[in-house]
């Protein structure tokens, strides 16, 4: 089950993508967004701006207003309840609050996912106390929520995104509460299920670590989207200003 | 290690209506579907009891003591009409003499000739078992054209007794359809409480990719196992209270009237009674959780 089928078509399409809460104002307008297989973005910009109703379209948390998102390469509104879940079973998501289940410890909540997906317990045995090593938490595999820090509990709930190598990871300010080195230490984790297929979209405020690892950008500004190379943030242009559209990019060539 | 329940139904208060409400149904459905069992099997004994053959007794002498020999022979083929008329009769005869000679020998001996003693004559009739015959009827006719004729009157009352206690049944399985009905849709409010209560935790569950079934399985499982111990506990306590019941009502009627003790048949009814329970609760609210996530997003 770890192994990723090998992708040809785009992880995710968003064609003239417009979302809004209720009767509310436009959050996301008109979004244009192909995210290739083993593609790494980082997604950028003010708070408000929409990045957590964008991961929220790119998990299926919610329809689109208007247009189209596929995933995998089907009309996610067309779905059935059992497509819906085997999609789900191949994103990670590392929610900006964590949603760590209180009544369980650490060790059950990064194992959920593996459960779900029906793994023997042997095997999640193996593979969730690694990963808790991984992320250093292999003396916390007993203890609860309630009584990790807040860094904790977001390696927890990157250890749970994780666990099943998803082919898409949406992570909502991952390493908002973990230090310098920790952050870079996890950024590594994404990096190696990069390598290994996984296409990773990372919504942060930290532009150290967007320009550390170098990947290409998607920068929200009112609802739109723009994408910033590497070499457009080295010349240090403004965005709206050097970045390219998305609309017509293709996001894979990090 | 044992797994954890994703839900956490622990914090669901809730859970404890499902196992009170398990406890008293299956209390209440123990205890009179006893009472329906027992009913039936009395039942059974009084219609064997009714059933085969019926007497007719004509008396030889009237009140006065006076011979009705001129009119005896009259009343026999009068009653015998009637008998013979009615549905549910196969066949009516009268005794004749060495019949009657033998059916008084264990009181007289086998020494008196009982046709010089001032004997009833006495018709044995044969009834249909699977069709009794209407005996209020029969006794209507006859009283209305032999009046002196005796129908077997405490088969006649049984008989009433039957039809009443056939009723009785009935009712107590009305009572017990009423029960499963409340039961299911306690059940039914409670899981949708439940469903409320953990629907941020579902949400999350079902981001994670768990489909229906799984999410579904889990709550109806949980039902299955509270209601499961609820209802074992009715059962062990309506246990006790039957047995009570039994003896005082075998103390009140002493020999009058015997109440059967329970075959084993009848048992496995009553020790599958919680176990219906519980499957009704998982069956309540997998229906209850499966609607209801096919309605979600």
């Amino acid at each position: 089950m770890f192994e990723h089928n090998k992708l040809s078509s785009p992880v995710a399409e968003f064609n003239g993508v417009s979302f809004r809460y209720g009767t509310g104002s436009e959050i996301l307008k008109d979004i244009q967004l192909t995210l290739d297989p083993g593609s790494f973005h980082f997604m950028t910009g003010e708070s408000g701006a929409g990045k957590t109703s964008l991961l929220s379209l790119l998990y299926m948390n919610h329809l689109p207003t208007r247009g189209r998102v596929r995933l995998f390469g089907k009309a996610v509104d067309t779905l059935s309840h059992a497509e819906k879940a085997q999609i789900r079973r191949q994103i990670g998501v590392v929610f900006q609050d964590y949603r760590l289940l209180a009544h369980l410890n650490a060790f059950d909540n990064v194992a959920l996912p593996l459960r779900i997906a029906g793994v023997r317990e042997s095997e999640i045995k193996r593979h969730v106390s690694e990963l808790l090593a991984w992320v250093g938490l292999e003396k916390q595999l007993r203890a609860f929520p309630e009584e990790l820090s807040g860094g904790e509990k977001q390696r927890i709930a990157i250890a749970r995104a994780v666990i099943n190598r998803p082919q898409l990871l949406v992570a909502d300010e991952p390493t908002g509460n973990v230090d310098d080195a920790m952050a870079k230490r996890l950024l590594y984790l994404f990096l190696e299920l990069n390598k290994l297929g996984t296409t990773i979209v990372i919504a942060t405020h930290n532009q150290s670590l967007v320009r550390h690892f170098g990947f290409d950008e998607l920068h929200l500004s009112r609802g739109h989207i723009q994408r910033i190379t590497a070499a457009t943030r080295a010349r240090n242009v403004p965005y709206g200003e050097g970045g390219e559209k998305v609309a017509s990019a293709q996001g894979g060539e990090a | 290690m044992r797994k954890p329940s994703d839900i956490p139904f622990a914090q669901d208060s809730s859970r404890f209506f499902v196992g009170w409400i398990s406890m008293l149904m299956v209390f209440i459905a123990t205890l009179i579907c006893a009472f329906a069992l027992i009913t039936y099997s009395s039942v059974q004994a009084w219609y064997d009891n009714i059933s085969g053959s019926l007497t007719v007794q004509i008396p030889s002498y009237d009140k006065e003591g006076k011979s009705r020999k001129d009119v005896l022979q009259n009343d026999i083929e009068t009653a015998l009409t009637i008998l013979r008329s009615t549905d549910g009769i196969t066949g009516a005869n009268v005794l004749d003499d060495s019949q009657m000679d033998l059916l008084m020998a264990p009181w007289m001996g086998d020494q008196v000739a009982t046709s010089e003693l001032p004997l009833p004559k006495i018709i044995d009739v044969s009834v249909d078992t699977h069709h009794l015959p209407d005996l209020a009827q029969i006794k209507a006719d006859l009283a209305e054209q032999v009046p002196l004729a005796v129908l077997d009157s405490h088969r006649v009352a049984l008989a009433d007794l039957v039809d009443l206690a056939y009723n009785v049944i009935k009712l107590v399985g009305g009572v017990l359809l009423l029960l499963l009905v409340s039961m299911a849709f306690s059940i039914m409010f409670v899981t949708q409480s439940g469903l409320k209560v953990h629907q941020q935790v579902i949400a999350l569950i079902h981001l994670m990719g768990a489909g229906d079934f799984y999410i579904t399985r889990q709550f109806a499982n949980r039902s299955f196992v509270i209601s499961l111990t609820g209802s074992l506990i009715g059962f062990a306590l309506a246990l006790p209270v039957m047995m009570g019941f039994a003896y005082c009502l075998n103390n009140l009627t002493g020999s009058f009237i015997l109440i059967p003790a329970l075959s084993g048949m009848q048992w496995g009814v009553l020790i599958a009674i919680p176990f219906l329970a519980a499957v009704l609760a998982y069956l309540t609210a997998f229906r209850t959780v499966w609607s209801a996530l096919k309605r979600s997003l």
